[in-house]
């Protein structure tokens, strides 16, 4: 019976091999003298404050952007949120055999950062509550005659709800899923209704505040993937779409409150998952037992027990963060405080995806193999339907070697290294007019960058060993 | 302006070089000690018997180790009717109560996979396969 068993791994049948340990010297050698480069040769006025967003030709706007393109798109996002709910609801509950769960918590969750972090906004169109909100708000509007009013969002409260959102989303789909002291992952049944609670959630939230409003500080997919497409470059502007210098739009993206919390709980979520396998798995087990004498069910046990260790991530990863900011605070002409903490949360966002990249990497390469394969044909899994004829194909786990899937996980985190440390000292040169000071305020965010790297290559060393 | 750009260019030039020379000397490193490894390996691995005892693995979840190319061989005695599944793998095998079921089969894809009592989805085995 294995002990933690979290849906990604319930999924897939195979587990990432620890990096080697001088795999992981090597990396950290190279982000430190990376690191140590990147300081000494500080730029001294920032590029990336200004997106100099130009607009495509008309005829890409025309197009894509186009009322009946936009119906389209979500349209075939609100029938793939139908039918996931469906198939969870109405499908076998055997995990790696339902529609439902690859294609939420794999194709989806891993699929639409990959795609924003080149092209930008990607999941705009397809996001099928905005679908829905829209042609709810535009057929009130046709009748009533009237554009449909709104409460006004209260501002202070920012992407709070989006970050809180997130770890209740991770939460389900790493800690949930325990059936008496054992984790057996996600059930498709409890997917499917959590899909359908969320969607009636959000629709509520966009009746309430209004359906853009809620897009940008609520809803959880809209403001992650759309804190990935900030590094992107393509962008929509007065209804226009255009081209922008890469990363420069993320420098604008914290400004809104709560969003370093976002990108906080974005890399406390992965850490968390990673680590449970690895290095807090002793940790949490010995809690989980000392738990479990106090009289508490095993289910309640366990659960109890991931949770505190998930939010132990969280507080630690923040705390990272803060201290830099911290750190930076006392460099002389330094801004406030508060302008700082949010100044720099955008610097976190290549880590983020560093992360993800390390973490699922192979599981996305495996499972989507199964997802255009058997779970397309026989989205049931009732091993009795064969829609397009490949029920009968599988995944081949001898596409990525072991050797391949580590080189990518260290790419990954050395290059989000670089460009988080590239738009940090960006950041700094525009804080601080004098850049002897804003390359000496860098050693705080570089401490962190390299807290943040070395922590991640860690994981990985320890990862199911 | 100019000379930050050259010292940008700089940083990166080195990054660059230290990465080629990381895969380069990475794979000096690795390649004699994985023939030392495979060398040792080549003995006939020996065959560990995993015994279930009312459909649980006794002294625990086995752990297994093996180089890519060896060969995986172990033993299942069980005391009840089960199905063994060896993931990733894809091997299945039965086996009746009091009776024990042979594996033997060439390790071919890298990672960590589990063999389990897929009725009753007790994992008996954690098998490891190195490049």
């Amino acid at each position: 019976m294995s002990f933690f068993l979290p849906v990604a791994h319930a999924l897939v049948a195979r587990k990432d091999l620890p990096i080697p340990a001088w795999l992981f010297a090597w990396a950290a050698s190279i982000v430190l003298i990376v690191s140590f480069f990147a300081l000494s040769a500080a730029w001294r006025k920032p590029r990336f404050e200004d997106e100099r967003w130009r607009p495509l030709g008309a005829g890409f706007s025309g197009v894509l952007l186009s009322p009946p393109m936009q119906a389209l798109c979500g349209a075939l996002g609100v029938f793939l949120l139908g039918f996931s709910i469906y198939a969870g609801l109405h499908g076998t509950e055997a995990p790696d055999r339902n529609f439902a769960l690859t294609f939420l918590f794999v194709t989806v969750w891993l699929g639409f950062p990959l795609f924003s972090v080149v092209l930008g906004d990607v999941f705009r169109p397809f996001n099928p509550w905005r679908a829905v909100g829209r042609a709810i708000g535009g057929t009130f509007a046709a009748i009533a005659g009237q554009r449909s009013a709104h409460l006004s969002y209260p501002e202070r409260l920012g992407r709070w709800p989006a970050a809180a959102g997130l770890g209740a989303f991770v939460w389900l789909e790493v800690v949930y899923g325990v059936n008496g002291g054992v984790a057996v992952g996600l059930e498709p049944h409890a997917a499917g209704l959590a899909a359908l609670v969320y969607s009636l959630y959000t629709l509520a939230m966009m009746a309430v505040f209004g359906v853009e409003k809620w897009c940008q500080t609520g809803e959880v997919f809209s403001v992650y993937f759309g804190m990935f497409s900030e590094l992107g470059c393509f962008g929509i502007k007065d209804g226009r779409l255009g081209r922008r210098l890469p990363l420069s739009a993320s420098t604008h993206w914290a400004t809104v409150p709560g969003s370093a919390a976002v990108v906080i709980a974005s890399i406390g979520t992965t850490s968390f998952d990673g680590a449970q396998e690895g290095a807090l798995k002793g940790a949490i087990i010995d809690t989980f037992e000392w738990l479990a004498e106090t009289g508490l069910s095993l289910t309640s046990s366990l659960r109890l027990a991931d949770t505190i260790f998930m939010l132990l991530t969280f507080a630690g990863v923040g705390l990272v963060y803060l201290i830099g900011v911290r750190g930076m605070a006392g460099v002389r002409g330094a801004p406030p405080l508060k302008k700082l903490r949010t100044g720099f949360a955008h610097t976190l966002i290549p880590i983020a995806f560093a992360y993800l990249v390390a973490h699922y990497f192979s599981l996305f390469v495996f499972q989507e193999q199964a997802q255009f394969t058997y779970l397309l044909s026989d989205p049931l899994g009732t091993a009795t339907t064969d829609l397009f004829g490949t029920a009968s194909g599988g995944i081949d786990f001898k596409l990525l070697s072991a050797n391949a899937i580590w080189y990518v996980q260290v790419a990954a985190l050395v290059i989000g290294h670089v460009v988080g440390l590239t738009l940090a000292h960006d950041r700094a040169t525009a804080y601080w007019g004098d850049y002897r000071q804003a390359a000496r305020s860098q050693y705080w965010m570089l401490a962190v960058m390299v807290a943040f790297t070395c922590f991640g290559l860690y994981l990985l060393s320890v990862a199911n060993s | 302006m100019k000379s930050n750009t050259v010292r940008i260019l700089f940083a990166v030039a080195v990054a660059a070089v230290a990465i080629v020379l990381f895969v380069v000397l990475r794979d000096d490193g690795e390649s004699a000690m994985e023939k030392s490894e495979k060398d040792a390996g080549q003995a006939r691995s020996p065959v560990t018997t995993i015994v279930v005892k009312h459909g649980k693995p006794v002294g625990g979840i086995a752990q297994l180790t093996y180089n890519e190319g060896e060969r995986v061989r172990f033993k299942v005695d069980s005391d009840v009717s089960e199905e063994i599944h060896v993931h990733g793998y894809d091997i299945m095998k039965d086996v009746e109560p009091g009776g024990s079921v042979s594996f033997d089969f060439p390790a071919t894809i890298e990672g960590v996979f589990e063999a389990e009592l897929e009725g009753r989805g007790e994992q008996i085995l954690e098998l490891t396969v190195n490049p």
